[in-house]
Parts: C-alpha cells; structure tokens; sequence
C-alpha cells in the first residue's frame, strides 16, 4: 500500500499503520507511547520514538476515540456503542460500559478521576474507572445534550462539549447537573473539533467550513471582547476560495500555540496570542485526521487519513508521521505590526 | 673565791687596813683616848654594816625584779602561744634549774620577741582575711555594715585552726559571690535578649534597678536585692514578651488568612515573612531583636487594619459585583430586582458594621440562584415578548414609512427599505396572533405559577391588552383619515372645477420631514441599518437553490456581487471594509450593551412629546392629536406612554438585536428577532455565494437539499459502513450536506 509522493514526507512515519480512516491518536502524558484508534476498528498502541508497534485491540465496531489513563492502561470510544478500558500490558479489554448511540468521543480526567464519553444518542456520561465491572456500578452521571456530541475537551475542572447544531455546552465537572454555560457556536457551520486552552481560560473551536474560533470562559465583557474567529485551511483557486474543515487542533504543551488540521492536507501552527500563523508544514498526502503533540511538545503526530468529507471514494493510504517539532516553529513571536499587509 | 676576785678584796682590806693604820697614826697623834677611839670604831663599824645592809636588801629587790619579769615574760609567752594555738616549747620545768635567773630571762625574751612578732603578723592575716569578708558580705548582704569600720579581731584566738576557718569562710564567701555574678550576668544577658526583642533601651532598665549594673568592666552589684529585682524584672518583661508574642502571632496568622484569602503578590508578602515566620515559634524562639518592640507591632497592626481594609473593600467590591450581575441578570429578564436590598443598603449596612458582607453576599447569590430559576421559567414567554416587541417596532417604522410619500423614489438604499417594508408588512399581519398566543401563554404561566408576569414591572398582560386597545383605536383612526382623504379629495376636485388645478398643499411638507424622520438620529440610523439587513435576510431564506458550503466566490466578485445582488448579509456592504483583507478579525461584541438601560432608566421620565423630533410618529401622538375628548386625551396618552415607550425604546434598548448583523462571525443567534437554526441559515449560505453558473472546484459534492439533518462526517461514515454491510437502499437518503 505504498503510494508515490513527490513531496518530501515530513517527519517519520509509523510502521503498521491502521488498515482504515484514523479516528484519533494522542500521545502519553508520561511517555513517547501513541494511542491510536481507527476505523478498522482496532486501537493501537505505538512506541513513537521507537517506531514499534506495541499493541493492537480489536473491538466490535469502528473506534471513534481513544485516550490513555496512564501508561498501562487507556479507553476507548467505540461505534458498537460500548466504553472500554484496555490494559496494555495484559492485552486485556473490559466494558466500561454503554451509550444507546456510537461514542463519538472520550477523555480521562485527572482532576476528577473519571471517564467522560460523548456520544450521538445526545448524552454525556461519566464514568469512574475504578469501580467494579458492570454499568451500574461505574457510572457516575448521564447528563442530557440538546444535540449528538461531536467534540470534547477537557482542562482543570472544566469541560467543553460541542455538539451537533453548534451548540457548546460548558460543564464543571464538580457539578455536573446543569451546564455552567449554555453557548451557540460563534461559527455559522457544523462544528468539527473543540479543545480548551492549556492556561484553561478558554477554548478553541473549529468548524467544516475552514474557521476557528477563540473563545472565552470568562463571560465579562473585557473577557469576551477578546475573542475572535479567523479563516483558515481554505485555498483561492481560479477566482474562487476552496474551504476546508478543520478537522483537528492541538495545543502546545509548553508555549500555549497550536496546531490546526484540515481537509487540504496541512498543518499550521498558530499563535492565537498574536494572532499569527507561525509555521505550515508541507502538505500531507490526504486530510489530517487528528493531531497531538507529545508531552513535551518535542514530538508531534499526524494522522493523514481520508475523513470521509466528500462520502465514501478512492483515496490515498492512511498513515501516521511523527515529526519532530523545532523550537522556532511553535514558540510564539512577539508582535511587530498589528497586521503585516497582506 | 677565785683569786681575780680576791684581789680587790685584798686591795679593800689593805686599803681598809691601812686606813686603820693612818687613822691609829692619826689618833696616836691626836691623841684620842681608847673610848673614843673604841666608839669611832664602832660607828665606823656600824655604818659599813648599814651600806652591806642597804647593798643586800638592794640585791634582793634586784633579785624579785628579775624573777617578776621572768614570769611576766613567760606569762605572755604562754598566752601568746595559746592564743596561737600552739604548744609553749619553751615553758620551763620549775624543777629543772636551768641556771641563773638572768640566763633564764635572757633564754625567755627573744622566744617572746619572736613569738611577739608572728603574733602581730597572724595579727594582720586575720585581719586582712576579716576585711575581705567583710566587704564580700557588705556587697552580698547590702551596706548595712560600713566598710569603713574597723574589723574587730578577737586577740584570743589567732590560731591556725581559726584562720583556717575564717578562710574557708572567706571562700566560701568569694564562691557564692562569684555564683551571684554568674547569675547576676545571666540575669543580665537575658534581659539584654529581652530588651532587644522588646524594642527596649537595655541600659535604661538595667540604670533603674542598680547603677552598678550598666558598667560592664566596674563593680557590679550582686545583693539580694538586686537580684532579686532582676528577677522580678525579668519575670515581668517575660510576661510582656509572652503577651506581645501572642499578640504578634494572632496579627501573623490574621495576615496569613487574609494574604491566603486575597492572593496577596508575594513581593507583598515577603516584607512581612520576618512576622509570619514567627507564627508558630514558642517564646524562646524569637529572639530577633526589635521582633516584638512596640513600634513594629503597631507596624504589623497596621500592615493587617490595610488588609483588612482591603478586604471588606473587596468583599464590597464582590458585593457590588454580585449585585450587578444580579441586576444585569434582572435586566435580561426584564423582572424588577427586589428594591429591600439596594446596592446602597448592602453598601451601608456593610459599612456601619450592621451586616456581614458575606452574609450578604449569600443572599445575593441565593437570589441570583432564585432569579437564574425564574429567568428559566420565563425564558420561553421573553422570547415571545421579545419577538412581538420587534413586530411592534417593524409596525411603527412601517406606519411612519407608509405616510412618507416619497418612499417610493429611487434612492440610496431604497430597495432595502422596500424589502423592510415588505417583511414589516408580512410581520405586522401576523401581530394580533403573536399577540393572541403571547398572552395565552402567559395566562398559562400565571396560572400555573399563580403570580402575575411582569415585564420590567409592568404585567404583560396589561401591556397586551393596551396594544390591543390602541391597535383597535389606530385602526379606527385610519378608516377616519381615509374617510377624511376621500372627502378632502372630493372638496380639491371640485376646487379644481371651480378654479383650475393647485398643487396639493400637503405634499411638500410630509416630503421633507418623512425621510428626515427616518434617517435622522443616529439611533434611527442604527434601525435602518438593521432594518435592512434583516430584509436582505429574508430573501437569502427564501432562495430555493443551492450550492456547497465550502466554495465562495473570492473578494472582489464577493463585494461587486453583493452590490448587485445584495444576498449576503454575510458581508454587508457597510462592514465588509473593516474586514476585507484580514484573516484574522477581532470582533468588538456587545459594546453597546451597556448603554440601553441608561436611555431606558430615563425614558419614562422625559415626557411623551420631548422624544418626537427623534421618533417616528406613533399611534399614541397621532392618537392624541386627534382625539376630541380631552380627558380620554390624558388617559389614552398615559396609557400608551408605556406602550409608546416600549415600541419607540427598541431601537436603543436592544442593540443586541441589530449587533449580531453587524458582526456575522460572532453574532450570538440566541438574541436574533427571528428564529434562525444553523441549518437554515447555512442553506441561504450557499446559494447566495454561488450562482449556478460558475463551475466552482467543488470538494465537497454531497449536497442534498432534500435533507435537514446535519450530520457530521463520521456519522455519514458509520452509515455509509452500515450500509455496505446491510446492503440497505437508505443510503442516499442519508448522506446529507455536512453542514
């Protein structure tokens, strides 16, 4: 399945990538591990320094998302509706338990010790990983969305849940019963992928029609009056623009910038500060299906997969690069001019 | 008799003899007779026996004399010795002669002399020892024996074993002394260490118990007195100490509360460090000078009355943040905060000392938590008001557009005014449903809730029921204007027959102030803007086609068309300068959000009249100056002052409304007058931004109109997998645009 590229690849790819579309992929908090889910319905386990494949999981359905709770152990979001926790090292799987719809996303909290799974049957659950088998015994919460979740992301106590009709839902996890915020994206189209801040004072959200938004929790007026939304991933061509879903944001563990991914194929970085483009990378073969930075923002994964934007067609190899980062690529610039002119 | 001593006796005798002789040659001569020869010789005889008498009894006297001063001698001698406690060697036995009384004397006289002289020099050992014990026992004991008297020393007993005595008295003496020292330096280091923390002049409080005791290198006095004061003065400037420490660390650990309660910057903090670091430290342990002087206890008392300060400033501060919000939150949902607890009060009460800030805070959220739920209930029927305050304002500006007679000139913007009115006319005709509907739904709400709905204090339901009435007295007032037009018509007609034609007297007037109305104040500017762009909104929801999201023509097509064509509110004309060019934009939002209230808090007071020049003509106005009756005049105008005074307000009480046009990326559709879901709004989108003949690169090509459901890529993914599983037909039906 090796195709030709005329570009020069940037960074390594991985060895055994997955067989179809990646879902998701993030790197380890404690190590240069890479969780991998995909439509193949396997997740799999990379060591990404190493390039070795460490371990494949098969579930009964396609996985939407995968995340880690430490080096041993992750979870996954399956479309077979099931939350499952894996144990890396006993090659073991059990169900955390079920949505009545596919899972769309999960994320492990720290501060709170829980998994929290979004999922199309327009619910948010929490789950504590702890407990004993069983759904009964590991759920914590369901708590009902005005639409089917598509995105979610977490930072501190905080958690931000995107869903269909562009609704964001803004929870503390230390009271879950009714959303803290109830926004409306401040992008006009379908929202494709939502992430907080590091320092926690906001998020960013991206929509199919090549735009991000930079939000803010706090709901003051010099709070709100900093947020702004800008274009990206779009192409002029012959007159007209090309627009891109953003499929994908990352944020820099050390310096705050982040990265974007879209359907076109690039990654740009980002300084949402100075409200500059710091770097694009050379375009990858076929869309960016997820991005994570490793721990120490040194390493960054990309996943060049097809994200089914234009249905079910032909469409270039599935693959997984791990680029490392340089300094000056993400570390934001101090300001010159407000605007350089176009 | 030795032959020496012989000699002069034998010389005597000669001399005696020859005397003899002479003295017979003499008488012989003389011729005495024997009787007196014999008597001379007898005399002569007698008187030599008186000189041996006189020369015996002298010897004799001699003789006692020796003896006396030979017991005398020995006397003193054995008392000297007894009193030196020492065996008289020298005593002699009576019975052993040990020669003549004047060997004796002199063997005794030398013994005494030397005896003598070591008894004065025992003499003057007792007595320096005495002295010195007296002067340790004067400085221990106090002056109350003078140093200056004579030490007495008792000549009897000057024996070693006394002397011994008197010098272990005298060290015992210097020991106790040298203790006392110690402790009196001890005394005196401590209360140096004392001084110093305290913040106190060392030498000053040592002057007042002794003067001695300031001088380091004199005589220091060591009496149980001073002593005893020293201790007394340590005992109390230990209880000081205690208590200044206590003080200073229930300042320290009032300051940690508050440092920790108002993240104080630790720069702040780090002058203080020396106190907080003492927080826990027991009463040796401090031992800084100047840490518990009075000085920088006051300065600590003060650092914490600042910070206390700052704190209830700050719990003010929150206080009045919490209130706000609360009234910001009343003002949203148009209820009327509670009026008991007016920032004022809170103020005062907070700073008469009546109230707990945070009590008060408590209270406020508990109401901001009360009213967050009521605002909830009330959320639903606000819309609707929302909405139906909209129509009203539509159905002003469309009364004030229908009298401008020049409305249909071609002008700048006309064609948006044109499709404004268009909508306005469309809105207006379904307002007496909207008004039907609202006040059912109220009436259910109030029934269920069993309160009265009140807007902004006033019960909707009464305000209804005004716009009703005066719906039904301006249409009434319309037929009669009609009525009036015809008959007026008819009068210039016949005026016409009788004296040719005349320009219409009316015309020109109303040609000039109609226009001047509508775009005159900024405010109405504002209006007229959004007016217009929500009548661009309403074709772009009514176009049927529709092409893909993601392709749009690039800028310059998109202004020229927008000139054109006018479809995309998107980019309105007016603000699409401010942002062409720039990929990123930074959007103000909300500035004006503050400024409605203030207009509104003013309103009701300016009367009816003073707001026309900046107002279109409303009913009420119209009303007034038509209506005969004069009280009914009065009453309809106060009726509808409220009524006017809402519709007429609009324009400035919610700019929210109109902002989200302004700003298309960061509108909040949550305020938008008009329904409008993502989907339906996204639809428009498209069709505007390509007209269908240009054959634009299309990435994403699923574009099926028939279908509302947005889906995001993974779920046309799941299905389109489902549907290669199951073989189902559903799967056109399901791919939908993805947005």
């Amino acid at each position: 399945m090796t195709s030709v590229h005329p570009l020069p690849v940037p960074g390594r790819e991985l060895a055994n990538p997955p067989t179809d579309g990646i879902s998701n992929l993030r790197f380890s908090n404690h190590s240069d591990n890479l969780l991998v889910s995909s439509w193949d319905k396997s997740v799999r386990l990379y060591d990404a320094s190493a390039n070795i494949l460490r371990g494949e999981f098969m579930h009964g359905g396609p996985v939407l998302d995968c995340c880690f709770h430490d080096d041993s152990s992750g979870f996954s979001a399956s479309a077979d509706n099931k939350v499952r926790r894996i144990m890396f090292s006993h090659g073991k799987e059990d169900v955390l338990g079920r949505h009545d719809a596919p899972v769309r996303c999960i994320e492990y909290s720290y501060a709170a010790g829980q998994v929290i799974t979004g999922s199309w049957d327009k619910t948010l659950k929490c789950w504590d990983p702890r407990g004993a088998s069983g759904q009964e015994r590991t759920l914590v919460g369901t708590y009902q969305q005005p639409e089917r979740v598509y995105s979610l992301s977490l930072v501190g106590n905080r958690v931000v849940v995107a869903t269909a009709g562009r609704h964001v839902n803004v929870y503390d996890l230390r009271n879950m019963s009714q959303p803290e915020q109830k926004r409306e994206s401040s992008l006009k189209y379908q929202t494709r992928c939502v992430r907080c801040y590091p320092n926690g004072t906001g998020y960013a959200l991206s929509s199919v029609e090549g735009r991000v938004a930079m939000e803010f929790f706090d709901l003051l007026e010099a709070s709100q009056a900093k947020k702004y939304a800008f274009k990206c991933h779009r192409k002029s061509e012959a007159g007209r623009d090309i627009v891109y879903p953003v499929n994908a944001i990352a944020f820099h563990p050390v310096y705050g910038t982040f990265a974007t991914g879209g359907c076109d194929g690039f990654v740009n970085v980002w300084d949402g500060n100075n409200k500059k483009r710091l770097y694009q990378y050379s375009k990858y073969p076929t869309s960016i299906a997820a991005l994570s930075f490793s721990r120490d923002g040194r390493l960054l994964a990309v996943a060049s997969s097809y994200t089914f934007e234009e249905g079910d067609m032909l469409h270039e190899p599935d693959a997984i690069f791990v680029r490392s980062v340089n300094e000056i690529e993400v570390k934001p610039k101090p300001k010159v001019y407000p605007n350089p002119p176009a | 008799m030795s032959t020496p001593k012989n000699d002069p006796l034998i010389q005597v005798e000669t001399t005696c003899g020859t005397l003899l002789y002479e003295l017979q040659i003499i008488w012989d001569e003389v011729g005495e007779t024997d009787a007196d020869r014999d008597e001379m010789l007898l005399e002569l005889e007698r008187e030599c026996l008186e000189v041996y008498r006189r020369k015996v009894d002298q010897a004799n006297h001699c003789r006692a004399q020796l003896r006396r001063t030979i017991a005398d001698s020995e006397a003193e001698l054995a008392a000297i010795c007894s009193a030196m406690g020492e065996r008289p060697v020298h005593i002699r036995q009576s019975d052993q002669n040990a020669g003549s009384l004047k060997e004796e004397l002199s063997k005794i006289l030398p013994q005494l002399e030397e005896m003598k002289k070591r008894k004065i020099e025992r003499r003057n050992q007792f007595v320096e020892v005495l002295e010195q014990i007296q002067k340790i026992t004067n400085e221990i004991y106090g002056s109350s024996v003078s140093i200056s008297s004579k030490t007495v020393v008792d000549e009897t007993d000057l024996s070693l074993r006394k002397l011994e005595e008197l010098h272990r008295q005298l060290h015992e003496l210097e020991k106790e002394k040298s203790d006392r020292l110690k402790q009196v330096q001890d005394y005196l280091n401590t209360l140096n260490s004392l001084c110093s923390v305290l913040g106190m002049d060392f030498m000053l409080t040592v002057d007042e118990i002794h003067p001695s005791l300031g001088d380091p290198k004199g005589f220091t006095s060591i009496s149980d007195d001073t002593i005893e004061q020293l201790a007394t003065l340590i005992k109390k400037l230990l209880e000081v100490k205690i208590q200044r420490m206590e003080r200073l660390q229930d300042l320290a650990t009032t300051m940690l509360e508050l440092w920790n309660l108002m993240d104080t910057p630790i720069g702040e903090q780090q002058m203080f460090q020396n106190v907080t670091r003492n927080v826990a430290a027991s009463e040796h342990e401090i031992i800084e000078p100047n840490t518990l002087s009075v000085d920088f206890i006051n300065y600590v008392e003060a650092e914490v009355s600042r910070l206390e300060q700052l704190k209830s400033s700050k719990m003010k501060e929150l206080v009045l943040k919490k209130r706000l919000e609360l009234e910001e939150i009343c003002r949203k949902t148009h209820l009327l905060p509670d009026s008991d607890c007016a920032i004022e009060d809170a103020i005062e009460a907070i700073e008469s000392g009546f109230a707990d800030a945070a009590t008060i805070l408590e209270q406020i959220e508990l109401q901001i938590a009360k009213v967050k739920e009521e605002a909830l209930s009330r959320k639903e029927i606000l819309e609707k008001v929302e909405k139906w305050l909209t129509a009203c304002d539509e159905e002003c500006w469309l009364e004030e557009y229908n009298r401008d007679e020049n409305r249909y000139n071609a002008g700048k913007g006309a064609h948006l005014t044109l499709k404004r009115a268009e909508k306005a006319r469309a809105l207006v005709n379904k307002l007496p449903g909207m008004v039907e509907a609202l006040a059912s739904k109220t009436m259910a709400w109030e029934k269920e809730r069993e309160i009265e709905f009140l807007y902004d204090g006033i019960r909707l339901l009464s305000m209804l029921e005004e716009y009703t009435i005066l719906r039904k007295e301006k249409e009434q007032e319309r037929r009669r204007l009609r009525d009036q037009k015809k008959l007026q018509g008819q009068l210039i007609a016949e005026q016409e027959a009788l004296y040719g034609s005349k320009p219409s007297p009316s015309k020109p007037q109303s040609v000039k102030k109609g226009p001047r109305y509508s775009t005159g104040g900024a405010s109405n500017r504002r209006v007229s803007l959004g007016g217009a762009m929500m009548t661009t909104h309403k074709p772009d929801s009514l176009h049927p086609a529709k092409a893909t999201p993601k392709t749009r023509p690039s800028k310059k097509n998109e202004r020229m068309q927008n000139d054109h064509l006018n479809h995309r509110h998107d980019d309105a004309t007016v603000f699409s300068a401010i942002r062409r060019g720039l990929d990123i934009v930074d959007t103000p939002v909300r500035k004006h959000s503050s400024t409605p209230r203030a207009s509104n808090a003013i309103e009701p007071e300016s009367p009816l009249l003073a707001r026309k020049p900046f107002s279109p003509i409303t009913s009420a106005v119209s009303a007034k100056s038509n209506t005969t009756n004069m009280l009914e005049v009065e009453d309809n105008g106060e009726k509808s002052h409220k009524m006017h005074h809402q519709n007429n307000d609009l324009p400035y009480a919610t700019p929210l409304k109109t902002i989200p046009f302004v700003d298309e990326e960061n509108r909040t559709p949550k305020v938008m007058p008009f329904p409008c879901t993502p989907s339906t709004v996204s639809v428009p989108m498209q069709t505007a931004m390509t007209p269908a003949a240009t054959p634009a690169p299309i990435p994403f090509a699923i574009t099926k109109p028939v279908e509302e459901i947005e889906q995001s890529f993974e779920e046309r993914r799941l299905a389109s997998l489902l549907s290669k599983t199951q073989i189902t037909t559903s799967y056109a039906l399901v791919r939908v645009c993805a947005s």
